[in-house]
């Protein structure tokens, strides 16, 4: 290397300044959207208008919750979620604990079959599940929705509950096996109990997957059954005015109130850990 | 004996969930896609004649062009997540006091959490023909619904929603790093840039592998973010499977195009986690 000290020391400073306008940059593109998006929610005029609303009102949040049509879908949302994440919680854990707890020949591939779903696109798995619903008569829409939503939210749960079996410290059962508790026991008072962060948060991702899915939904939805993002993304193609934005800002709502729940049963850094070589 | 077959009872639901949810429907699919399509129907009729009909009408027509476009738009959003995304972990794990670190944490899972649907509406409402570079756009002289300007908005829309997973990715990547080699290298002699080119990077190659994976993955399956933001004049894959199945109920066609979506997905998955494997093993 030629280049002199000085220089070389200015060659830092411009990359580390650089690297540090990329950041800013980076947050700034993802926060900037969301911005514009709550402000523009409680603008008061009656028509989409440009930045910035010359006074605010609630109207637009007064129109969304007017609409029956939206209503209907936030029910139907609500409902889908609550049971196909239900479904797809319960038997991803009894999936994980066979997994977690046996050894045979061909559980990789076992495991990657569980799992395969996530790399299906959605839009494939929706279709795939209309036709093959229709040719054995399964015409039910709620019945349709479920099916398919346990199918998208499974993986996060088996996934979430295998991590959480192989980070638990065996000796505990072991100790109450000793003790002389049933196996049945040391899983309902032991084993559960020791993975409950993990599934909550596999509960909080598999929630937040199925009240956001449009790709399968679209498929399996019909007249009187769809979901809310269904609903909204068909009004943003036909009219794109602010009532979308009050629901936006509902839906951002959902998101913190996840993200709430998520720090106080998990915490962040728990999440991602520290690293190796954390500090 | 009698708990091999409690610990069966274990996995059967999983299994019978998958079977008649995804692997039989699968199929079902794969088989569809050979059937014959008489226009004006909905979808093919029970016992239609097998033809590759619906493949080849697939290689003659302009279907090749979607391919392309798809994975032009996808690969430069995976990109420029990687490259934001990159220096963005870097900077929360080393640069950041812990209390920082876990609001910068909390802040990304709660953007990778965040609806499609709000991403979509918000990108569009802020840097569409009413947002908030419609003056720089008319200054100069771009059409907020030109081709050129709605390609941007779509990658964009990609972008919103790669560049969060891809900074959690490489966040855990980064912290795994011995910084201590790149100190080395910088006490050697090597300048700042220097050492992070030839040390961090190359260390952090697996999980860049990794993110880049998830992205792109992600990127070439997006159905809303394409159908809301592209118009109609962008329309990736999964918007033209939407479109065979509601506008013309050509099910034969939509399961072809299904199958060669699917065979791309899994190509890119393949080769990725080969070259990753590759790069393991000389590590």
């Amino acid at each position: 290397m030629n280049v002199t000290r000085p220089n070389r020391r200015r060659i830092d400073d411009i990359i580390g300044w650089s690297t540090a306008a990329v950041v800013v940059l980076g947050l700034v593109f993802l926060l900037l959207p969301l911005l514009v998006t709550s402000v523009m929610a409680f603008d008061e005029r009656s028509f989409l208008g440009p930045m910035p609303p010359p006074g605010f009102s609630l109207h637009w949040f007064v129109r969304f919750f007017s609409q029956t049509y939206f209503l209907v879908g936030l029910r139907t949302s609500l409902l889908v979620a609550i049971v196909a994440c239900s479904i797809s919680l319960a038997a991803g854990a009894a999936a994980a604990l066979f997994l977690d707890r046996t050894q045979f020949w061909g559980r990789g591939v076992v495991l990657a079959t569980f799992l395969s779903p996530l790399v299906v696109p959605p839009v494939v798995i929706g279709f795939s599940l209309l036709l093959f619903l229709a040719q054995i008569g399964v015409t039910w829409g709620l019945g349709r929705l479920v099916v398919g939503h346990v199918i998208i939210t499974l993986p996060y749960a088996i996934r979430t509950a295998l991590a959480s079996l192989a980070g638990i410290d065996r000796r505990l059962e072991e100790a109450a096996l000793n003790l002389g508790a049933t196996e049945a026991r040391v899983l309902w008072t032991v084993t559960l109990p020791l993975i409950r962060t993990g599934l909550i948060s596999g509960a909080i991702f598999a929630f937040a997957v199925s009240l956001d899915d449009v790709a399968v939904s679209s498929f399996l939805t019909d007249p009187t059954t769809y979901t809310l993002p269904v609903a909204l993304v068909s009004s943003m193609r036909a009219t794109f005015d602010l009532t979308i934005a009050a629901a936006s800002v509902l839906l951002i709502g959902v998101t913190v109130v996840l993200m709430f729940i998520l720090d106080k049963a998990v915490g962040f850094d728990r999440l991602i850990g520290r690293g190796m070589f954390g500090r | 004996m009698r708990t091999t077959r409690i610990w069966l009872l274990l996995i059967l639901p999983s299994s019978l969930i998958l079977l008649g949810g995804f692997l039989l429907p699968m199929l079902g699919l794969g088989e569809e896609s050979f059937r014959l399509f008489t226009p004006g129907r909905v979808g093919a009729v029970a016992g239609a004649p097998l033809t590759l009909n619906n493949y080849l009408e697939l290689a003659t027509s302009g279907f090749l062009d979607f391919v392309v476009e798809t994975l032009r738009i996808s690969l430069i959003a995976t990109l420029i997540g990687l490259l934001i995304g990159f220096p963005m972990a870097w900077w929360i794990a080393r640069r950041l006091p812990r209390a920082g670190r876990a609001i910068a944490i909390g802040f990304l899972i709660a953007m990778v959490l965040l609806s499609v649907l709000v991403r979509t509406y918000a990108l569009e409402l802020t840097f569409g023909s009413v947002g908030l570079l419609r003056g720089v756009l008319r200054a100069l002289d771009i059409a907020p619904n030109g081709r050129g300007y709605i390609e941007c908005l779509v990658a964009a829309g990609l972008l919103h929603s790669v560049l969060p997973v891809t900074a959690l990715t490489l966040l855990g990547t980064v912290q795994n790093l011995d910084h201590r080699l790149t100190d080395a290298a910088q006490s050697l002699g090597a300048p700042a840039w220097r050492a992070h080119l030839s040390v961090t990077v190359p260390l952090c190659m697996p999980g860049l592998l990794a993110a880049f994976l998830i992205s792109f993955t992600f990127s070439i399956s997006a159905f809303v973010i394409p159908m809301v933001l592209g118009k109609g004049r962008v329309l990736f894959l999964s918007n033209l499977i939407y479109t065979r199945f509601s506008e013309i109920a050509d099910y034969p066609s939509g399961a072809a195009i299904s199958v060669v979506m699917l065979a791309i997905a899994l190509f890119f998955v393949v080769v990725v986690s080969n070259i990753a494997a590759r790069q393991g093993r000389k590590a």
